[in-house]
């Protein structure tokens, strides 16, 4: 069978492709960029009217007023401190009790209701009960916060737990190795990536309680700026404020991933 | 120190995994247990650790472990069990780190067992960085540095191509004649089984009883791969098994 006696060859057509996301430098910026532009450009030709949209670079100008006058600093400082206590308390916690309800089964039989039945309460909803129990100032707050961040980081840090290479816990027990030191060394590091990506969707949940929060009782703060722009219906500071909203979130998500490449880099 | 499974039976359920097994594992010698999947042999190797209970009779030990011995029981797993977010020389340490060994005396060993299983330059890799054999080369050397007084080996080999193997148990044999260890080799694979064991114990399809006891003289240094004598020997091992095979994995069928 030689290629002459098959005079119709042909190659045999590739259809391996696709399916295989890849990384795509600078996309997202280009998203960004895309979408501003088309809003000042809309909002310039009249196409878009100024009370539905404000033009972006009023929106840059609010800002660089904001920040020239120093009142950034005076609303962003209490925000940043109210999230990385709030956010700590709950996470911290969270991580301990998911942790304690994956070791011991008493605790996962008395606990796990219970997290179902506080998960679903819309945390701000109970503002008022933690004014009263925590009071007006910083410290209802913080507990508001951190309630919200707790719900999320116990559900992600026990099934983390669970999902623990058993084989593994075995083989620590079979060398001799304490208590302790199966709990530190093997399944600490082995609940670990589930724990931080818990933590990702806890953390975008603290910011939201954040705002939240100030909205409903604060004199300085991301959510009083947007509460009190919403109210005097002025669209340019609003969205000077909801930008600062998504960078902070950005900024959180950035920080979780530079922890997850320095801490999980064993991962395959 | 020996160990000796004196009339273990286990069930688990209404399944009778193993009836009546008396076995004597002698110091000094690899003893390899064999048998159809099914048989029960990855259960009677975790009795002869301690992570498993039998339903009736008791595994006992013989003798006080060696001094210097941090672990008399040692496992070496099918899937290696290596923490992946430990490099080799972390993976080995693990071990030896809840003993109050000071750092000196630790790294000394550590240096040991990796020299002898060939590791040396790969003490700062992580496991994904590493192939099969090379993975199951670290959990041997993790074996060795606790200086066990027997290594309990489930399949240890199971998981490798057999080229690997091949490799691995060369390198197995070379450890023995240096050291001889005391191990329990439990397989399905009777070529490991005649190149590695001073005793070969057959196991019965489900519920595991002891078949035959075969013991082989040829000192392990002497067993090539494709050794006539070793062929025979399998050939009567499989003639063992064969029918038994055949009826456990018919039972699974009809299960």
């Amino acid at each position: 069978m030689s290629d002459a006696a098959h005079t119709n060859s042909r190659p045999v057509a590739f259809r391996g492709g696709g399916f295989a996301p890849k990384q795509r430098r600078g996309m997202g910026v280009l998203v960004f960029v895309l979408l501003i532009l088309l809003a000042e450009w809309g909002t310039r030709s009249g196409f878009i009217s100024n009370l539905t949209l404000p033009r972006p670079s009023d929106v840059a100008m609010t800002f660089v007023e904001l920040w020239q006058s120093g009142m950034l600093f005076k609303h962003l400082a209490p925000s940043l401190s109210r999230l990385a206590v709030g956010a700590t308390l709950g996470a911290l916690v969270g991580v301990g009790v998911g942790v304690m309800i994956g070791l011991f089964s008493y605790v996962r039989a008395g606990l796990v209701p219970l997290v179902a039945a506080l998960f679903p309460i819309p945390k701000i909803a109970l503002l008022p009960l933690f004014v009263i129990w925590f009071g007006i100032d910083e410290g209802s707050k913080y507990a508001l916060i951190a309630f919200g961040t707790f719900t999320p980081t116990v559900v992600a840090t026990y099934a983390a737990v669970d999902n623990v290479d058993r084989g593994l816990i075995r083989m620590g027990q079979s060398f001799g190795l304490s208590w302790w030191s199966i709990v530190r060394k093997i399944v600490l590091p082995g609940a670990m990536p589930g724990i931080l990506s818990g933590l990702r969707i806890s953390l975008a949940i603290a910011i939201i309680l954040l705002v939240a929060a100030e909205m409903l009782g604060a004199e300085y703060g991301i959510g009083a700026y947007i509460l009190e722009a919403g109210s005097l219906y002025d669209l340019e500071r609003l969205f000077a404020g909801v930008v600062i909203l998504s960078v902070l979130g950005v900024c959180v998500s950035a920080v979780i991933a530079a922890i997850e490449t320095r801490v999980l880099r064993w991962r395959v | 120190m020996d160990l000796r499974l004196a009339g273990v039976s286990h069930t688990y359920g209404e399944t009778e995994v193993l009836r009546d097994i008396n076995l004597d594992i002698p110091s000094g010698q690899i003893v390899c247990i064999v048998g159809p999947s099914g048989c029960g042999k990855s259960t009677l190797l975790r009795m002869l650790g301690g992570l498993e209970q039998p339903t009736s009779g008791q595994v006992l030990q013989l003798g006080t472990p060696p001094a210097g011995c941090l672990n008399p029981l040692t496992y070496v797993f099918q899937d290696f069990a290596l923490l992946p977010w430990r490099s080799v020389r972390g993976n080995v340490a693990l071990v030896l780190e809840d003993h109050g060994l000071d750092a000196a005396a630790r790294a000394q060993i550590i240096d040991d067992v990796l020299a002898r299983t060939k590791l040396t330059e790969f003490a700062d890799a992580l496991p994904k960085q590493l192939s099969g054999g090379m993975k199951q080369r670290v959990a041997i050397a993790r074996a060795l540095a606790v200086n066990p007084a027997v290594m309990l080996m489930d399949e240890p080999l199971s998981a490798l191509d057999s080229q690997t193997r091949e490799l691995l148990m060369d390198d197995l044999i070379s450890l023995w004649t240096r050291q001889p260890f005391t191990a329990v080799y439990v397989t399905h694979n009777l070529a490991e089984a005649v190149r590695l064991g001073h005793r070969i114990v057959v196991l019965s399809r489900r519920p595991g009883q002891i078949r035959e006891v075969v013991e082989l003289t040829t000192p392990l240094a002497e067993r090539a791969y494709g050794d006539a004598a070793l062929e025979a020997q399998q050939q009567h091992l499989w003639g063992l098994m064969r029918e038994e095979a055949a009826a456990a994995d018919a039972e699974l069928i009809h299960v």
